[in-house]
């Protein structure tokens, strides 16, 4: 090299210039063939590596679709630096979730490169991600693949809860003010059909004054219209989980199919063991980067554990002897009953869950971002339906009435909030997670733990 | 007005420009920090891809300037101020002082009474020297030097043992001013701190090395004397891995590609191969960029059976406990899965690092965003060529220094002219 320079260099004589570039032109004429060949091969590994990357079984050769405007939507949903991914697996790697098998995220950064929407959509692992962004911090392009994966797997909603429109409604800011009027409206119907939007002081409970010159929040909507209203939508929500468990299933076996590597045997043997790891949130505490989000989002479940154990107390402790012709305790229940230490314990669970998601978020900000619209949507309504959850029990109790029942019906109206939109909104990452995990479980391709 | 060209490094490049433009009759002086020529080009076992020592070519770089009187170097100097402009630059240097004189033999007495040491960084700190020390086989100059800091104080064993009396410890540093018609920067390159690169563990795990490291290994005049030994426990290397991009393409660290890398690692696996039949090598790569007729030298080694070349980027190595061995955890992305791998050696293919930002040149040097320097800004009769400027092999250095040495003819050309008109 350096010595051959010097050579010519020395002595750049004119009798060896001929030979030199007759060589080169043979060296051209070569590399040309071997670059149409190595042309063809690229076209054809590309594809190899895209069958590859989930199937070792050899896929018949079949020709990509790119969807474009898919392309453009994750790119548009979060996922904005996708196009510098350079498939060098890092990713991959430095993630503790994946399986070890087909790891993610670096086949779903080519498939979205691509436009591949089908394969994506029943990919397990946009669910099965948690979002740690380990391979955002540590990706040498900057092209932050774990807010792709995010982007993905809101994008794959509409494809699993049904109406699709809700789910794209909820994830798109211009449509804040129509969706959250929805609940509103709901809320405020039920208010004026079956309650007071001015109610009266105390209750009268089998003919005789109760709570007399007090707030009593069941004269807003009574106890029978908050159960009839909020359960018929909390079982439509139910039913539209089902069906999207079912959807996403479907789809997961088909896509494992087409990919060389069928999955047998069924989920419901998995349903102890997804819901104990999720009990204790054995994956988030795999995380490296952003280590802190196990503390944090166990106290948001278990907030919401105990708000709905809350829930079953009133049954129980009211619907039952009331429908059994008892006279069980009525709203308000006293500060000191099963109902409020449920309820209250949810709520400091929740505000301190909540506050330190927010905090955790912006001391990850640089390595990993702040989070998409669809997140904040989110942390912002638990967070308000915390608050107001509070404040109605405070301005109860403190008996500022001018406070306290606007407070209430937003509480209710971000409550139906989350039962309305529990499929569509990032909540169901609950549900559509935990099926990726059964998924993974059945399809023997889970993370050791 | 003088008519001489300044050459700031004494590497590879700035060897070229300043002997280049010498042939062409024109006076020119190299200044190197370093207390001998040759750079990185000095440090290497093999060129790719003919396999051949870079003391060769080195050799007949030295001969050329030992032949021509127009051709003057400084070493262990540093450039303290430039002054002027094209045509009439006034340059000041400092000398720091060797010690050691023109009577050195190189007989190494002075070496074998010296008590004192210093971590050796020709060979990349992986052995260590006496004080008064040859910095290496071919040294050019060829003549011992003192490196006072390791000295403890009033030692004068050195000069005491000297049979030649070569050794001034009295040695003061000189200041020179150099009139320069024209300045080549050739301030060449340093290999990236792989220890930035938080998930690789160097440092942390001996059994990772540099590419740099590597070629010093195999090397007969580096510290295991030519034996690819690993740094923990001196057992023979049978099993080898090289971690391309370490470091390079990457937003973490270097962002560019620093362009030899593969070629770099391709060899390397050669110098196992060669020696050994039994070995083995394995090379995780995202691309693999051989380009032009390095092809073919590609081909040699996707021919070799005990070389395996696998498609993803090593993102994280462990250490076996037990033996001490490099763990690397790559996805295969060609169906193989996420794997874990153990090898004896796992060789970083650690990129290049700009030396020109750190090298303290009292110049406004227009600087990319990555410390090359952008030769288009460069003021009129300031001139750029080599590593400097853009990550690059030797051969294509060497062209780059020949194209610098013409401008500097050009400068002094169009000096001369403008020099006539004034008359």
């Amino acid at each position: 090299m350096a010595d051959e320079s010097v050579e010519n260099n020395e002595e750049s004589t004119g009798a060896e210039a001929p030979k030199a570039s007759a060589e080169a032109e043979g060296t051209t004429a070569v590399a040309t063939d071997e670059s149409a060949a190595s042309a063809e091969a690229e076209t054809s590994g590309d594809e190899a590596t895209a069958e590859a990357a989930a199937a070792p079984v050899a896929a018949p050769a079949r020709s990509i679709e790119p969807d474009i405007q898919f392309v453009r939507e994750v790119i548009g949903a979060g996922g904005t630096d996708l196009k510098k991914c350079f498939q060098c697996a890092t990713c991959s790697v430095v993630c503790n979730i994946t399986p070890d098998d087909h790891p993610f995220p670096r086949k779903e950064m080519i498939w979205a490169q691509w436009g591949l929407k089908d394969k994506l959509v029943a990919d397990p692992d946009i669910w099965l991600c948690h979002q740690c962004n380990d391979c955002t911090a540590q990706c040498p392009r900057d092209a932050k693949p774990g807010r792709v994966m995010q982007a993905v797997a809101k994008m794959s909603i509409p494809s699993l809860s049904k109406p699709g429109f809700l789910a794209k409604g909820v994830g798109n800011p211009s449509m804040i003010a129509i969706m959250a009027a929805i609940p509103l409206i709901i809320v405020g119907l039920a208010v004026g059909l079956l309650g007071h939007f001015n109610p009266p002081r105390g209750e009268i409970v089998d003919g005789k004054l109760e709570h007399a010159g007090q707030i009593v929040y069941g004269q807003l909507l009574g106890h029978w219209s908050i159960v009839g209203v909020f359960s018929t939508f909390f079982v439509i929500s139910i039913i539209v989980f089902a069906m999207g468990i079912r959807n996403y299933w479907v789809m997961m076996k088909r896509h494992a199919t087409e990919e060389g590597s069928p999955v047998t045997g069924s989920g419901a043997a998995q349903v102890g063991p997804v819901i104990s790891e999720i009990a204790v949130h054995k994956r988030f505490g795999k995380c490296d980067e952003t280590k802190d989000r196990k503390i944090s989002h166990l106290f948001i479940l278990y907030a919401f554990v105990l708000l709905f154990l809350a829930t079953i107390a009133s049954t129980v402790f009211t619907d039952f002897p009331l429908l059994w012709g008892g006279t069980g305790s009525v709203s308000p229940y006293p500060t000191i009953s099963v109902v409020k230490l449920f309820g209250y314990s949810g709520a400091i669970a929740g505000i301190i869950g909540i506050g330190l998601i927010m905090i955790n978020r912006f001391k990850h900000q640089v390595k990993v971002g702040l989070g998409s619209y669809f997140d904040w949507l989110l942390i912002i309504v638990i967070a308000l339906l915390m608050i107001t959850g509070i404040g109605s029990a405070a301005f109860r109790l403190g008996d500022i009435g001018v406070l306290a029942y606007p407070t209430y019906f937003i509480h209710l109206s971000l409550v139906m909030f989350l039962f309305i939109y529990a499929p569509f909104s990032k909540m169901s990452h609950m549900v559509y997670r935990a099926t990726a995990m059964a998924f993974a479980r059945t399809a023997g391709r889970d993370t050791p733990m | 007005m003088s008519d001489k060209v300044l050459v700031i490094g004494g590497g590879i490049s700035g060897i070229s420009a300043a002997v280049e433009a010498a042939e062409a009759g024109q006076e020119s002086v190299i200044i190197e920090k370093n207390p001998y020529l040759g750079g990185r080009v000095a440090q290497l076992y093999k060129y790719f891809p003919k396999l051949c020592p870079p003391y060769c070519g080195l050799e007949i770089n030295f001969k050329r300037i030992k032949q021509n009187p127009k051709v003057s170097f400084y070493t262990l100097s540093e450039v303290q101020n430039i002054s002027g402009n094209e045509g009439n630059f006034t340059v000041t240097v400092k000398v720091n002082p060797r010690y050691v004189t023109e009577k050195c033999t190189n007989c190494g007495a002075c070496a074998e009474a010296c008590p004192a040491e210093r971590s050796n960084d020709y060979n990349y700190g992986m052995d260590s020297t006496k004080a008064v020390y040859l910095p290496h086989d071919l040294a050019f100059p060829m003549r011992y030097v003192l490196d006072k800091s390791a000295c403890g104080s009033d030692c004068q064993a050195c000069a005491d043992a000297c049979p030649y009396g070569a050794i001034d410890l009295s040695m003061e540093p000189k200041t020179l001013e150099i009139p320069a018609s024209s300045i080549v920067l050739a301030t060449g390159w340093n290999p990236y701190d792989a220890s930035k690169i938080e998930n690789l563990n160097f440092g942390a795990i001996p059994n990772v090395v540099t590419n740099v490291m590597m070629e010093r290994l195999a090397a007969p005049n580096g510290p295991s004397k030519g034996r690819i030994i690993r740094p923990s426990d001196g057992k023979e290397v049978k099993k080898i891995a090289f971690a391309q991009c370490a470091g390079s393409r990457d937003e973490n660290n270097l962002a560019y590609c620093s362009a030899i890398c593969c070629m770099a690692s391709l060899k390397q696996a050669t110098y196992l191969r060669d020696r050994d039949p039994e070995s083995t090598a394995e090379i995780f790569y995202i691309d693999l960029r051989a380009p032009g007729k390095y092809e073919d030298f590609l081909r040699r080694l996707q021919d070799d059976e005990n070389v395996t070349l696998t498609k993803g980027k090593v993102a994280k190595i462990e250490m076996d406990q037990s033996t001490g061995d490099p763990v690397v955890t790559v996805e295969d992305i060609l169906g193989g899965g996420k794997i874990k791998k153990q090898f004896d050696l796992v060789v970083l293919a650690s990129g290049m690092e700009p030396a020109g930002p750190g090298a303290n040149i009292p110049l406004d040097i227009p600087f990319e965003e990555h410390g090359f320097i952008d030769p288009d800004r460069l003021a009129d009769g300031i001139y750029a060529c080599g590593v400097a400027c853009r990550p690059d092999d030797v051969t294509t250095s060497v062209q780059d220094a020949t194209g610098a040495a013409l401008a500097t003819l050009q400068t002094s050309a169009k000096t001369a002219a403008t020099a006539g008109g004034n008359l």
